[in-house]
């Protein structure tokens, strides 16, 4: 089926950047000329014709296709093979108990924390290693700058627009991340969701920037987690008291320590279920002190269960470190985890 | 080189909505405020009762809090909002 969208006429590369800036079309950074070839074989690949429906978002009711979608993959500077990855993670925030609205519009300026899972990490070369939070490929690069771009070109996701935020975080440019599957003895985090090991998948989650917290003089798995579990509590008393989806990232360092002990990704969630909480009256500790009222002695958890904690193994190789990445509004937009399709010709997983 | 490229945003979508005729005057009206629940709302919107009510003449004004402050209102609010002549709709931040 041919492509549908206006086409128009741009004299040379400058050009191209002028029309897509002047429209409000961009994230600010130079784009990817989204040609009808390029498109096109972003449709290819992933075996969709240009008028599927990806979704329907539910609060507008706006639809999204494939081809609208592939438009701002390439604009990101998607590759073709990045492309699949892009309409699930879209599916799943299309979900309504990812709140995408809310989570978009919100003065609270979150942004959309992509993690990937399985095999297509590798075909794609997406890295769960060095500097596994910022620039550290081109996979995770462009498949959650493709996010930004769709959320500002399809839903109207615009500064001052739909989007509200007061302050909002460097996460919002692009905010992927490939976990690393490789070098962990743990189950991945789509595991933990319910996927099997063999599938690939997307986890999408409203999340805030990553606070980084560092902890190389013990390697007792209690006290490492005590170290990630006052970060937490950290964000209870400063930013939100509202429970939900927590992210840690535990990158190789730490990780050793923890596996090494026998704990799980289930053993981790459970000590930290327990350990990050705080009674309301801290917040008058903070400056907060008007709003604690009599409920001073009531408890609030970070989450409310175990396991809406995701436990995500990745980061370089040396250094103490670990980063809690915490909820936009972790009670009302919950964490979404889709596999990426299925290729029923293709041979079964090796054994 | 000439570059010819696509349209990213949704071109055939229905527009976000449009402002419903104004009211000539808003004496003997029934007005609704739909707050987000925010703290700040509590003190914006009873001035705005106020005022509405001592300065324009407004016979009635019914106020209705959304569950969610970061969903659209309940469909309950929504229907509601027939019996109503206006309506406000605000946040608290």
């Amino acid at each position: 089926m041919p492509l549908d969208s206006r086409t128009y006429e741009a004299a040379d590369i400058a050009a191209v950047q002028e029309l897509y800036h002047a429209n409000g079309w961009t994230d600010g950074l130079p784009i990817v000329p989204p040609t009808a070839e390029a498109v096109q074989a972003c449709l290819d690949w992933a075996m969709m014709p240009a008028d599927q429906l990806i979704g329907v978002e539910p609060v507008r009711g706006l639809a999204v296709t494939a081809e609208k979608l592939a438009i701002n993959a390439v604009m990101a500077g998607c590759l073709p093979m990045h492309f699949p990855v892009v309409a699930t993670a879209w599916t799943a925030m299309m979900q309504p108990e990812f709140l995408m609205h809310g989570a978009t519009a919100s003065t609270g300026g979150c942004a959309v924390l992509v993690v990937l899972n399985g095999p297509i990490r590798l075909e794609l070369g997406a890295s769960g290693g060095f500097n596994a939070l910022g620039n550290s490929d081109r996979a995770t690069a462009v498949i959650g700058r493709a996010l930004r771009l769709c959320l500002i070109n399809l839903m109207d996701v615009r500064p001052g627009a739909i989007d509200r935020s007061t302050l909002g975080h460097p996460g919002k440019f692009s905010f992927c991340l490939a976990e690393d599957e490789e070098d962990t003895t743990w189950l991945s985090l789509a595991e933990t969701r319910g996927i099997p090991k063999e599938a690939s998948a997307v986890t999408v989650m409203a999340a805030g920037a990553p606070r980084q917290i560092m902890n190389e003089w013990t390697t007792k798995p209690e006290e490492i987690l005590e170290t990630f579990a006052a970060e937490m509590r950290a964000n209870l008393r400063h930013y939100s008291i509202h429970p939900g989806n927590y992210a840690l990232i535990i990158p190789k360092q730490l990780r050793e320590h923890l596996q090494a002990a026998g704990w799980s990704k289930a053993d981790i969630a459970s000590f930290i279920h327990k350990r990050a909480r705080i009674h309301r009256r801290e917040w008058a500790e903070v400056g907060k002190g008007a709003v604690v009222r009599d409920r001073g002695d009531s408890v609030y958890p970070a989450m409310e269960s175990p396991d809406q904690l995701l436990v995500v193994a990745a980061g370089g190789p040396a250094g103490g470190f670990g980063a809690v990445i915490p909820p936009w509004l972790g009670h009302k937009s919950h964490a979404v985890t889709v596999p990426i399709g299925a290729c029923i010709d293709c041979e079964p997983p090796k054994q | 080189m000439t570059f010819r490229v696509l349209d990213p945003t949704p071109e055939k979508a229905p527009p976000i909505g449009q402002l419903a005729p104004r009211l000539g005057s808003l004496r003997g009206k029934t007005v609704g405020f739909i707050s987000n629940g925010k703290e700040g709302t509590k003190g914006f919107f009873a001035h705005l009762d106020r005022l509405l009510r001592e300065q324009h003449g407004v016979a009635d004004v019914v106020m209705r809090t959304k569950s969610n402050y970061s969903a659209p209102a309940d469909p309950h609010i929504v229907a509601e909002i027939r019996s109503w002549h206006a309506v406000v709709s605000g946040i608290g931040d």
